[in-house]
């Protein structure tokens, strides 16, 4: 069996008597493209936040590349490699959009704020290797004019798509994605689906929230459906596509 | 016995008073969301009102108060039109909040001009002799205060439970949306709360002058005293605020009887931080919950402020010339020490600026800090005889200790819980100053403070003194705009807007806070002592709380964010009492009406303007030579 980048055991969270979150167990092997789907408010960005302890979990366990997540900080999670996005992008307000990629890459910055504040040569060395990096990444999300635009100016769409730049500037092991495509035209979510793969070709886990089917069922190794906070299916796209509860969630959410 | 039971009746009817003020806090909270800090002015508002028509004009009692509470009521309603109402709609509720200490300021400054800074007691309602039950004096003023209190309590009760108007006031406080679709004009009642709470506290206020001296600042302690009992009752409710107010009452008065009237402040200080510690959302929680995952600055209303390297390096050098050279004009002695102490003061500015500015966190405490660096060096290089250079390092290293302190506290608190510890704080350094006689000489002071000396090199004239303070000025934004240029600073920016996010990129942020915290302490205390050295003497008042607001006006006018623009807010409220003797009496009125008018009107500050103007420039002219 493949070593697991997230490993979630019977994770259960629960708002005053509502459980958003219910007994999920899955796991998202390393190196893989794995993705949660589901209705709306059936707990996917819930079962997030329980990842990242932001509300932690009411009962289970959650493990990343071996550690147990409970009672950690989030920041001690980021260290261990787990970055998120949010569903509503929550890019830095009162910065530009490349100080915003750049604000991505506070756990690769070898300098400390002292050797920073003296502008020694290892702290200038950094921050220009910083810099070059940011602007790889926002040239390769093709937002390179935009950079020293306010990063809440840009469209909605675009925030995300620089939230996700900016997680990545973090070098993430482990990816954890809400709705990267959320606001995108066609070619633009193409276009995420595209940079999708790449992150994975160059050895990084992704567990990716989406509504777009055939995004999903294009790229992804794996594929888990939640439905009111249970996992129903779990699986590859093909199995999942086959399987009838999750055609009945899907058909009774449009109906 | 006896005793005991004075102090509780006593405790009580101050707890009345505290329990009025916290009501008008909570009905403008819930209404608007944001706390208003000059709440406790309005009660002095009121109190100077009844002041003239009873005193002055000799209006009958009971019409001079109606008078006094409905002026009150509709001033306020005018400044909750122009100013409060609008920036609650347009502005982040930090800086609204900024916006309710000057509208503070102002209150006090207003009062100030009109009534001068002496304290004024009022008659009596009926007489001094207080009446005798069972042996238990009880005064009769308190006999009005708390009917008056309890007045309140039950007039607010019904106007809000059994009124149309009370109904959509409570609509529009719990689900602004509904209410609007409703066809309630939010707005309006935002406004009405604010005039509503500005009634009750005038009222509170002409109730209580007959029993407690008040003077053109006692705003401040009653705003803090009222903010305190919302904060341990809990913000959003109304029963928490009275209850809340009783217990600080009570608890004040025993700590009086049992232990001394010195140390009732302290207590009902440290009451709140150990309440802030346990229960951080008060006794009595408020129906609606604040999500934990929601944005604290969603909005960041200013623009931004980006000079390029070249373009900054320019501009410094350009300002550094130019106030290097000012001593050599022919300026008039005077002018050369305000300009000395406008840079003093400016080091502390620029603390509170990473602090505040780059870091979001709000601070009404930057005085304490002040105060620590300049009681500590003075009180080292007099009494102890330490080297000047040594007494203000180890006043710095106090500061720090100090500030290591604080952030247990504050760590987790953010918005409104923030400045209130912060304020605490700042109001404890202040207790102690007076208080500690043995120590900081009390209310008359510290005198015979050496000047400033690095090993044998004096700095006994202000000029040297400026020089000295704007060669630190000069290093101390070289290595600041160094840090913040790089990932520090966009750490700190991180935290401001949204420190879920930043946690989840790694960033440490308690971490981050503490550090910021540190350099904003240390820088203040520098300024402390450098302030204790350029005047050779030091009293409580030089050091206190208004200071904290003043170092917000200074920042906010200058430009928060820019590191410079603090030199300029600094100057400007510094030096323009100094050059027209005559406006002195006007400096609180201009220094709140300027605070007001540059969060409303000029968020990026005057500096961030300048900056701003340069930066499309330099930009522009750039791409024309390419
Ligand atoms: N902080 C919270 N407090 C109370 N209830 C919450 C909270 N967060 C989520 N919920 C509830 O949990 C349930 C699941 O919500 P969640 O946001 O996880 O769904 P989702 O699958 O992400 O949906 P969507 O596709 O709309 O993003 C919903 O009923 C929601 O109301
Ligand atoms: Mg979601």
């Amino acid at each position: 069996m493949l070593t697991s980048a997230l490993s979630i055991k019977g994770v259960s969270r629960s708002f005053g008597g509502v459980l958003a979150v219910d007994d999920v167990s899955f796991e998202v092997a390393e190196g893989s493209l794995c993705a949660l789907i589901g209705p709306n408010g059936a707990g996917k960005t819930t079962l997030f936040n329980a990842v990242t302890n932001i509300f932690p979990p009411t009962t289970g366990n959650v493990t990343c590349f071996g550690h147990a997540l409970r009672d950690m900080e989030a920041a001690s999670i980021a260290r261990l490699g787990l970055i998120r996005t949010f569903q509503s992008a929550r890019v830095f307000p009162g910065m530009t959009v490349l100080e915003n990629v750049l604000a991505g890459g506070h756990l690769r910055t070898r300098s400390n704020p002292l050797a920073q504040m003296f502008y020694l040569p290892s702290a200038r060395r950094d921050e220009s290797r910083l810099r070059k990096k940011a602007e790889a990444l926002l040239d390769l999300i093709g937002l390179s004019h935009m950079a020293e635009v306010a990063a809440t100016d840009l469209p909605m769409g675009a925030q995300k798509t620089l939230e996700v730049a900016r997680a990545l500037m973090a070098e993430p092991r482990l990816l954890l994605l809400d709705e990267p495509a959320a606001g995108l035209n066609d070619t633009e979510t193409a276009e995420i689906a595209n940079l999708l793969c790449a992150i994975r070709d160059a050895g990084a886990t992704i567990l990716v929230v989406e509504h777009n089917m055939s995004l999903v069922m294009g790229i992804a190794d794996h594929v888990v459906v939640l439905d009111a906070g249970r996992v129903i299916a779990d699986g590859t796209p093909g199995e999942v596509q086959a399987d009838r509860r999750v055609i009945e969630a899907y058909i009774g959410m449009e109906g | 016995m006896l005793g005991l039971i004075e102090a509780l009746i006593g405790g009580i009817i101050q707890g009345g008073v505290y329990a009025a003020i916290a009501l008008g806090f909570s009905l403008v909270f819930r209404v608007t969301g944001v706390v208003n800090l000059s709440q406790g002015a309005f009660s002095v508002l009121g109190a100077m009102g009844m002041y003239f028509c009873q005193v002055k004009f000799g209006i009958p009692i009971l019409l001079s108060v109606i008078i006094a509470v409905l002026g009150t009521a509709l001033f306020a309603a005018i400044v909750g039109a122009t100013a409060f109402v609008p920036a609650v709609f347009r502005l982040p509720v930090s800086n609204t909040l900024m916006l309710t200490a000057g509208l503070l300021t102002f209150f006090e400054g207003v009062t100030l001009v009109v009534w001068g800074n002496q304290p004024y007691a009022l008659p009596t309602f009926s007489g001094e002799a207080p009446i005798l039950l069972a042996g238990i004096r009880i005064p009769t003023q308190g006999l009005w205060l708390s009917s008056g209190s309890l007045a309140i309590i039950v007039g607010l009760w019904w106007l809000l439970h059994r009124t149309r108007m009370g109904q959509a006031l409570l609509a529009s406080a719990e689900n602004p949306l509904a209410a609007r679709l409703m066809g309630v004009n939010v707005g309006r009642m935002m406004v009405l709360a604010f005039a509503l709470a500005a009634g009750i506290g005038a009222l509170t206020g002409v109730l209580f002058a007959p029993v407690a001296a008040i003077q053109f600042d006692s705003g401040r302690m009653l705003s803090t005293s009222g903010f305190i009992a919302v904060a341990i009752g809990g913000m959003g409710t109304f029963g928490g605020a009275v209850v809340g107010g009783l217990i600080l009452g009570i608890a004040g008065q025993l700590a009086a009887f049992y232990v001394s009237s010195l140390f009732a402040t302290s207590l009902s200080l440290a009451l709140l931080i150990v309440v802030l510690i346990w229960r951080p959302a008060g006794l009595f929680r408020a129906g609606a919950v604040q999500r934990v995952d929601v944005r604290v600055n969603s909005i960041i209303h200013r623009a931004l402020v980006r000079l390029p390297g070249r373009a900054a390096i320019a501009l410094g050098g350009v300002l550094l010339a130019v106030f290097g050279c000012l001593p050599l004009l022919p300026l008039p002695p005077g002018v050369i020490s305000s300009l000395a102490i406008s840079m003093i003061i400016f080091l502390a500015v620029l603390g509170l600026d990473v602090l505040m500015g780059y870091t979001g966190q709000v601070s009404l405490g930057q005085a304490g800090f002040m105060a620590i660096g300049a009681y500590a060096a003075a009180i080292l290089a007099t009494t102890h005889e330490w080297p000047p250079l040594l007494a203000t390092l180890a006043a710095m290293g106090l500061s720090l200790v100090c500030a290591f302190a604080l952030s247990l506290v504050t760590g987790r608190l953010r918005g409104h819980y923030l400045a209130l510890a912060t304020l605490t704080f700042g109001l404890l350094v202040d207790s102690l100053t007076v208080g500690l006689i043995d120590l900081t000489g009390g209310p008359s002071g510290l005198v015979g403070i050496p000047s400033f000396a690095i090993g044998s090199f004096e700095f006994d004239s202000s000029e040297q003194m400026y020089y000295l303070a704007l060669g630190i000025a000069a290093v101390v934004i070289v290595l600041l705009e160094g840090g913040m240029r790089s990932s520090f600073g966009r750490s700190l920016q991180a935290v401001r807007t949204d420190q879920l996010a930043a946690a989840a990129l790694g960033v440490n942020v308690p971490a981050v806070k503490l550090a910021a915290l540190c350099i904003s302490s240390a820088l203040a205390s520098l300024a402390g002592s450098l302030y204790a050295f350029q005047f050779h003497f030091l009293s409580p008042e030089m050091v206190s709380t208004p200071r904290s607001f003043d170092f917000i006006s200074m920042l906010v006018l200058g430009g928060e964010g820019t590191l410079i623009g603090g030199l300029l807010g600094a100057l400007f409220l510094t030096m323009l009492p100094t050059l027209v003797q005559s406006l002195a009496v006007y400096k609180t009125i201009v220094s709140g009406l300027l605070l007001v008018g540059a969060i409303l009107l000029l968020p990026e500050g005057l500096f961030g303007r300048m900056a701003l103007f340069v930066a499309r420039r330099w930009t522009s002219g750039a791409r024309g030579k390419e």
